[in-house]
């Protein structure tokens, strides 16, 4: 009892908290308005342009509904009353807090007291709507009514579903008699067909060949940006992933190959305009020298030194390209224009031929990662990320083998800078900010480190996802913020975490090929 | 005629003014297992780290089979032929078992990292014949039942045959065992005592051993050196080292109970 009533308390303390910090930084309003599209409730809109009162009430629902949920899920020996108790108590301590807040923040708008001068989220009209355009003492009742309620069916709703329950045997039973009959073994057997998988991977070819033609340039756009930031990471996985050597400059071998690239081709400012497929391997080529520049004095030192030199390294190289010094070769912080592009039977590259192109590529830069990784190379570089010394100890010539690291990330970065210069016809400094690496660095590490499938679903995750969610771009850096921290709680090996080969299996299947080596 | 294996001439290893290895004379004969032993701070890993390589002697020579080694780095060490373990294990954590071994093959083999791409032959034949004898050194050590198993995983003692392993595949001539009993019961301190020597036997490997249990010390060893605050003070095979008063007064103690006399040793240092 008394321990209910304290969890209660706790969570309702918390959600309080959260929704008023909300409320502040006005990413209630946000919400709000995507809720509104979500359930089509916008035709109802006032001349104000605010969105309807009630889909402020939904999100209330739902915040209140949160909490509890929560305020359940922690308790450990759940009856009726103590979730009962729970969710009343903890609706009614968020409904107090908020309920308090809006009624405070109403009162001294009513008095005429502005806020915009330190909460900019925080005018006349966003006050208004915050407490449902009624008096602030109704609006605060009306906050404790909702947050008391949802937060009570919540708390119940999980005690129905909750293991032991009827309703939740009742769903057992029913995954019992329909997903469980379904013979995993045989589903596997046929996976492993030759003719099954042939035709898996047909379908799949056809299926991302036919998909860039339907869905449109726009989304052929943010994949394409997604696309590339799977090369980026897929370069910076060798790096950071395979050898552990933390390179924060990657941005660098980005902006180099984007530049070489664009010089070479753009009418302006040289004018070489060079076979396009020929300046593709020349940027390559002039990521790797820079990587090879910057590895060979650099790469022994170790850990948080190596990190501060490369920082240092990818904002000199930027600088560089924005400066006085090179503006006769790069145009300065202009940028350089009509960057070249490539022909399809005869015709100028369209979007979907990038999209195919970039898809190719990202399976080549996936097939060779992966051919790396389960190599003599990829296993010296996993050991020299796991003990450096000890490594080396064990016969790894490790600066050798850091540097091949750091030249083979340097050239997938130069590849993929020339795509993006040429998708993009045009390149100019500020594509190539810290953000660039910082974000590469995140694909590589939300997806786990040094796992291939992981960097795929953390670039679209970091990359695709802010785009889906435009209405929250304002809130990236937090939601960013929000994802790493609850990564490092809920999965701190990453998304998709790397899984190491298996042996003895193969070891196994050798044997029943032949027979004669068990014997012998 | 027997071989020297390694040879160190008046080696001296300084830190700051600490002078943890003073000028240090000793011979390992091909094919033998030798000890070193010493109280705590003797300057034993010291040495041993001299001769791999991690630390670079300020005077005197190290030599392999008539061939300097010191100065050179720890991966051509490990190449010649001098393989080792580690006092505190040191594993690659996040491994397998069977990638260690593999790892510990590095450095005889010799496709690169175009060939991994390509996968031609070369590289699928030299690739198979390594598996095949990363699981003959598992078997060798019992462990490949764990072969899929990562490291961190592993019991402490499977980590320290593991290790071993690790040493083995990288098949060298000269095998420096850091105190491989270290945290084990008697029993398996027995079975490691009995590897060591078959080691020996069926691979003709010349063994070096730091160790405080004298049972292993007196039981494996045909020679032994005793350090002591970085200088050798005896050498000699075990019934000589047993009688030896020096070695007496400086670490085994009167009752020549190696065990009992450590600990009424780590009294004295604790009161």
């Amino acid at each position: 009892m008394n321990e209910s009533l304290k969890r209660g308390l706790r969570l309702g303390l918390i959600f309080g908290i959260v929704f008023i910090f909300f409320m502040l930084i006005g990413f209630t309003t946000v919400a709000t308005s995507i809720i509104g599209q979500l359930v089509g409730n916008v035709d109802a809109q006032s001349s104000s342009g605010q969105l309807p009162v009630s889909n402020l009430i939904i999100f209330t629902v739902i915040m209140g509904f949160l909490t509890g949920i929560s305020a359940h899920k922690k308790d450990l020996k759940p009856n009726w009353i103590h979730v009962l108790l729970a969710g009343l108590f903890s609706g009614l301590v968020t409904g107090l807090m908020v309920g308090g807040f809006a009624w405070l923040i109403g009162g001294l708008d009513a008095q005429g007291v502005d806020f915009r001068t330190y909460l900019p989220n925080l005018g006349v009209r966003e006050i208004q709507y915050l407490i449902f355009n009624v008096p602030p003492q109704a609006a605060a009742l009306r906050y404790i009514l909702y947050f008391v309620l949802s937060s009570v069916v919540g708390a119940l709703l999980i005690k129905v579903l909750s293991p032991g329950s009827t309703v939740n045997r009742a769903v057992v039973t029913l995954k019992k008699t329909t997903v469980d009959k379904l013979d995993v073994g045989k589903l596997k057997g046929t996976l492993e067909n030759k003719y099954v998988l042939v035709a898996l991977l047909v379908a799949v070819g056809a299926l991302m060949y036919f998909l860039p033609f339907v869905w449109g340039s726009y989304w052929n756009y943010i994949m394409g940006t997604v696309a590339i930031y799977i090369l980026l990471g897929l370069g910076l996985n060798i790096i950071v992933g395979y050898s552990g050597q933390l390179v924060l400059g990657y941005v660098a071998f980005f902006a180099i190959g984007a530049y070489t690239f664009a010089i070479l081709t753009a009418p302006e400012p040289h004018a070489i305009e060079m076979n396009l497929w020929l300046a593709v391997l020349i940027s390559m080529l002039t990521s790797t020298l820079a990587g090879l520049l910057i590895g060979l004095p650099i790469l022994n030192l170790r850990g948080d030194y190596l990190a501060i030199v490369t920082l240092g390294f990818g904002e000199i190289v930027r600088i560089l390209i924005k400066s006085d010094l090179l503006t006769a070769l790069t145009n300065g912080p202009k940028g350089i224009t009509n960057v070249g592009q490539p022909f399809w039977r005869g015709r100028l590259f369209t979007d979907t031929n990038y999209m195919h192109l970039l898809m190719l590529l990202v399976l080549a830069g996936l097939f060779v990662a992966k051919r790396l990784k389960d190599s003599r190379t990829g296993r010296a570089w996993i050991s020299i990320r796991e003990d450096q010394t000890v490594s080396q100890a064990t016969g790894v010539n490790t600066f050798r083998y850091k540097i091949l690291a750091l030249l083979l990330g340097a050239a997938i970065a130069g590849l993929a800078g020339a795509l993006f210069a040429s998708r993009n016809q045009f390149t100019g400094p500020e594509d190539f900010t810290l953000m660039v690496s910082v974000n590469v660095l995140c694909v590589v590490i939300v997806g786990g480190m040094g796992s291939l499938p992981g960097v795929v679903l953390g670039a679209f995750v970091l990359k695709g996802l802010p785009e889906l969610l435009r209405e929250l771009s304002d809130y990236r850096l937090l939601a960013f913020g929000g994802l790493l921290v609850a990564m490092m709680i809920l999965r701190p090996n990453g998304l998709w975490p790397v899984s190491r080969p298996k042996f003895i299996k193969q070891r196994l299947e050798a044997c029943k090929d032949e027979p004669m080596e068990v014997s012998a | 005629m027997t071989r020297q294996a390694i040879r160190v001439n008046n080696v001296t290893k300084r830190f700051g003014g600490l002078t943890a290895v003073d000028d240090v004379n000793l011979v390992v004969d091909e094919f033998s297992i030798s000890s070193i032993i010493g109280p705590n701070g003797a300057g034993k890993t010291t040495l041993f780290n001299c001769v791999t390589g991690f630390y670079s002697p300020e005077e005197g020579e190290i030599e392999f089979f008539d061939k300097p080694v010191q100065g050179l780095p720890t991966h051509k060490i490990c190449d010649m032929g001098i393989a080792r373990t580690y006092q505190n294990i040191r594993l690659f954590k996040e491994m397998t078992a069977i990638e260690n071994i593999l790892v510990g093959q590095h450095t005889r083999m010799e496709s690169t990292w175009v060939e991994s791409i390509l996968h031609n032959p070369h590289f699928i034949k030299e690739e198979k014949e390594a598996v095949g004898k990363a699981f003959e050194l598992l078997d060798f050590v019992g462990l490949s039942a764990l072969a899929d198993t990562p490291a961190f995983n592993l019991p402490y003692g499977a980590q320290r045959r593991l290790e071993l392993a690790r040493a083995l595949a990288s098949d060298p001539v000269v095998l420096m065992l850091d105190e491989p009993t270290a945290g084990m019961n008697p029993q398996e301190t027995a079975e490691m005592m009995a590897f060591i020597k078959e080691l020996r036997d069926s691979k003709m490997i010349t063994i070096i051993l730091i160790e405080h249990d004298m049972r292993v010390v007196m039981g494996v060893s045909e020679k032994i050196a005793v350090l002591d605050y970085g200088r050798k003070i005896a050498e000699g095979n075990p019934a000589e080292i047993q009688s030896n008063q020096r070695v007496i007064k400086a670490y085994l103690g009167p009752s020549m109970n190696g065990m009992t006399n450590r600990k009424k040793r780590k009294k004295q240092n604790d009161a």
